[in-house]
């Protein structure tokens, strides 16, 4: 069990810096997913608390002892990598039991919790065999198997799902989110994937170019996004972002649609702190609906459909509004002919507020 | 007739499957190199085995002496002591040559200063020819105030090394530069296979706290194992095959002294083309095959997987 402490961490290499300085609270027995695009510095962090990587500037606490200069041994956490780094020449067993060719363990209780890890994963009819009789889920449930063995305070996590296929993918999130309900152990889990951010995670850092975007539960990331970036990064399909600019109307502010119509009524309090008068309205593809009623004060967009993806329980449509291209959906049945028009209705509050120019989130409408 | 087969043979050609076409494709070019190596190797290769039953000389025609070559040898003083100089090379040669280079290797592998230049370096004597490379070592091997070596260990005290004037040393001093010769390509080819080891297995094997030690012995060896046995094999067969070499570093006396740095494949040479016994070196090269097939094969079986 450990809790881990980042502070001020900063990675470089040569002249280029990969982590700027990021402070983080892993508390005891959290699920934390760090998540961003390739090259933002989540597997170099990663690395770093594992040990791996030297650090630049800051500290790394585990459990209250500065671990910069700590040998990976010494940190008491276990890593599952990508590629699963299970070794080719030996036994699922021996795999397993690798992580414990250290331990001063007498024999026997070593094998006892080979089986008993193995039992927990379900491998332990597959113990005598060699990681190329095995499928990608048992490769990385061996894998798994073997940072298990060592019951170490924390487990760390680089991406383990990307080598294996969506369905599988599936399987293995819901796998190791048990596990982790199972044995309470801190994790800390580094992916690109925001599907399995949102569904693994007790908290999720999102990271973007050495930087820590935002750091929040799964929920507060979506609903409450503090910029551009997290908006559309988290949630599937992507948040509509449409240009606008804030004017006077009738005594009111609004912020006018670019080359639309249709404007959205802004509180004067949260226009004041807008850089500028340039702005984005984002509205999230599920809270656009096709045929939905008009209702008081709902924002309406109209175009033509340019792409219908019926998906079965809801349909994403594609639309062209005014030369912006925006999506949204419809019912599963309600499935519209391209070329079409339609209209579609977003019920107020459900609306968010950029500023373009710092790409901060000002509020929701 | 003549404008007939034309037509006739596209006919057949439309006639034929896709397969039966590809088939006949390949054949045609795989024609040529097959042509090739049964005139100019299989078949010598064939010869040489009916040969070693004959007398043959050159001058007359052979004529068959069933196994007396092979008795003849077998009571040869010579063959016996070309056979034990030929087994030691490949025994301390092999060996030496490979621990050599996958330190070199397992090195140069972490350096990145210079890397290209280093193994270039190592590579280097591996594309000089024999010949030259010989002269050079003889050069080193002469006394003082010649020979490098021995101005070396004249200057530290050692007394002077006769080097290939001695019937003990003149083998190892032989060998030394061969193993040095094939340094580079084992350097090269372990390289790759070091190269080939997904990073996250030391690293996960760090994680695991195993020492440097552990790690080679439990990890990169075993791993290596397919580049091992591929150089085992290919350096032994080098080892068992060894005559550039010693020919050149024995120039005046080749195989001396005394024979003690002859090896099978230098004896062949001189029995074929000094003594001109031809039926007497095809012996030679038979059993020479048979060596190099035996150890090839108990290397194969004994290095693969278990």
């Amino acid at each position: 069990m450990a809790n881990i402490a980042l502070n001020g961490l900063v990675k470089k290499y040569g002249s280029t810096t990969a982590v700027h300085g990021i402070d983080l609270q892993v508390k005891d027995g959290e699920f934390v997913v760090l998540v961003g695009p390739s090259g933002c510095g989540k597997s170099t962090t990663l690395r770093m608390i594992a040990g791996l990587e030297d650090i630049s500037g800051g500290t790394i606490t585990i459990d209250g002892r500065v671990v910069n200069e700590a040998e990976p041994k010494d940190r008491n956490i276990a890593m599952v990598f990508q590629n699963y780094a299970i070794y080719p020449h030996m036994s699922v067993a021996q795999n397993i039991g690798f992580g414990l060719y250290t331990s001063k363990l007498p024999e026997h209780e070593k094998k006892k919790r080979i089986e008993e890890t193995a039992k927990i994963l379900g491998l332990e009819k597959l113990l005598d065999r060699r990681p190329s009789q095995l499928s990608g889920g048992q490769r990385q449930r061996v894998a798994i198997g073997r940072a298990m063995v060592r019951n170490p305070a924390a487990f760390l996590f680089d991406e383990p799902l990307s080598n294996l296929d969506a369905q599988l993918r599936t399987q293995m999130r819901l796998e190791i989110k048990k596990l982790h309900q199972r044995l309470g152990t801190t994790i800390v889990f580094v992916t690109h994937d925001q599907v399995e951010a949102m569904t693994m995670a007790d908290r999720i850092v999102v990271m973007r170019d050495g930087h820590i975007l935002q750091v929040g539960t799964p929920m507060e990331l979506y609903e409450n996004p503090q910029d551009i970036f997290t908006a559309r990064f988290i949630g599937s399909p992507t948040m509509n972002l449409l240009p606008a600019h804030l004017a006077e109307k009738a005594g009111r502010t609004v912020a006018e649609i670019d080359g639309l119509e249709a404007s959205v009524a802004v509180p004067a309090d949260y226009a004041k702190a807008a850089s500028g008068s340039e702005v984005f309205v984002g509205v999230r593809p599920h809270d656009l609906v096709v045929g939905a009623e008009a209702g008081e004060g709902s924002f309406a967009l109209s175009g033509a459909v340019s792409v219908v993806e019926p998906l079965g329980p809801e349909t994403l449509v594609h639309l062209d509004v005014g030369g912006t291209s925006i999506i949204a959906s419809a019912p599963g049945k309600v499935i519209p002919q391209a070329g079409q028009r339609v209209t579609v209705h977003a019920t107020p509050g459900s609306l968010y507020l950029f500023d373009k120019k710092t790409e901060r989130a000002l509020c929701r409408l | 007739m003549v404008t007939a087969s034309p037509a006739k043979s596209s006919r057949l050609w439309d006639g034929m499957s896709l397969r039966q076409k590809r088939v006949l494709w390949a054949w045609s070019f795989l024609a040529v190199p097959i042509l090739f190596y049964s005139v100019i190797r299989f078949w010598p290769t064939l010869e040489a085995f009916w040969l070693s039953f004959t007398d043959w000389n050159l001058l007359r025609p052979a004529s068959f002496v069933g196994l007396a070559n092979y008795i003849r040898l077998v009571n040869d003083p010579l063959f016996w002591q070309v056979f034990r100089n030929t087994a030691a090379y490949l025994v301390i040669g092999t060996p030496l040559s490979l621990l050599i280079s996958f330190a070199v290797a397992y090195y140069l592998d972490r350096v990145t200063f210079m890397h290209g230049f280093i193994r270039a370096l190592y590579f280097l004597p591996f594309l000089t020819t024999a010949a030259a490379m010989a002269w050079v070592w003889r050069w080193f091997y002469q006394p003082v105030p010649i020979g490098v070596i021995n101005g070396f260990l004249s200057s530290i005290g050692i007394p002077q090394q006769p080097f290939l004037r001695s019937v003990t040393q003149a083998l190892p001093a032989i060998l030394a530069p061969a193993v040095w010769a094939g340094l580079g390509f084992q350097v090269i080819i372990f390289m790759a296979g070091l190269r080939a080891i997904p990073s996250s297995y030391y690293e996960a094997a760090r994680i695991d706290g195993l020492s440097e030690f552990t790690i080679l012995r439990k990890i990169t060896i075993p791993l290596l194992k397919p580049t091992i046995v591929f150089l085992v094999v290919f350096s032994s067969i080098g080892f068992l095959r060894i005559f550039d070499q010693v020919y050149n570093m024995t120039f005046n006396d080749p195989g001396g002294p005394l024979n003690t740095t002859k090896p099978i494949v230098l004896m062949i040479y001189q029995t074929a083309f000094k003594s001109m016994e031809m039926g007497y070196a095809a012996a030679q090269t038979v059993v020479l095959f048979l060596i190099l097939l035996v150890v090839s094969l108990i290397q194969l079986r004994v290095l693969k997987d278990r």
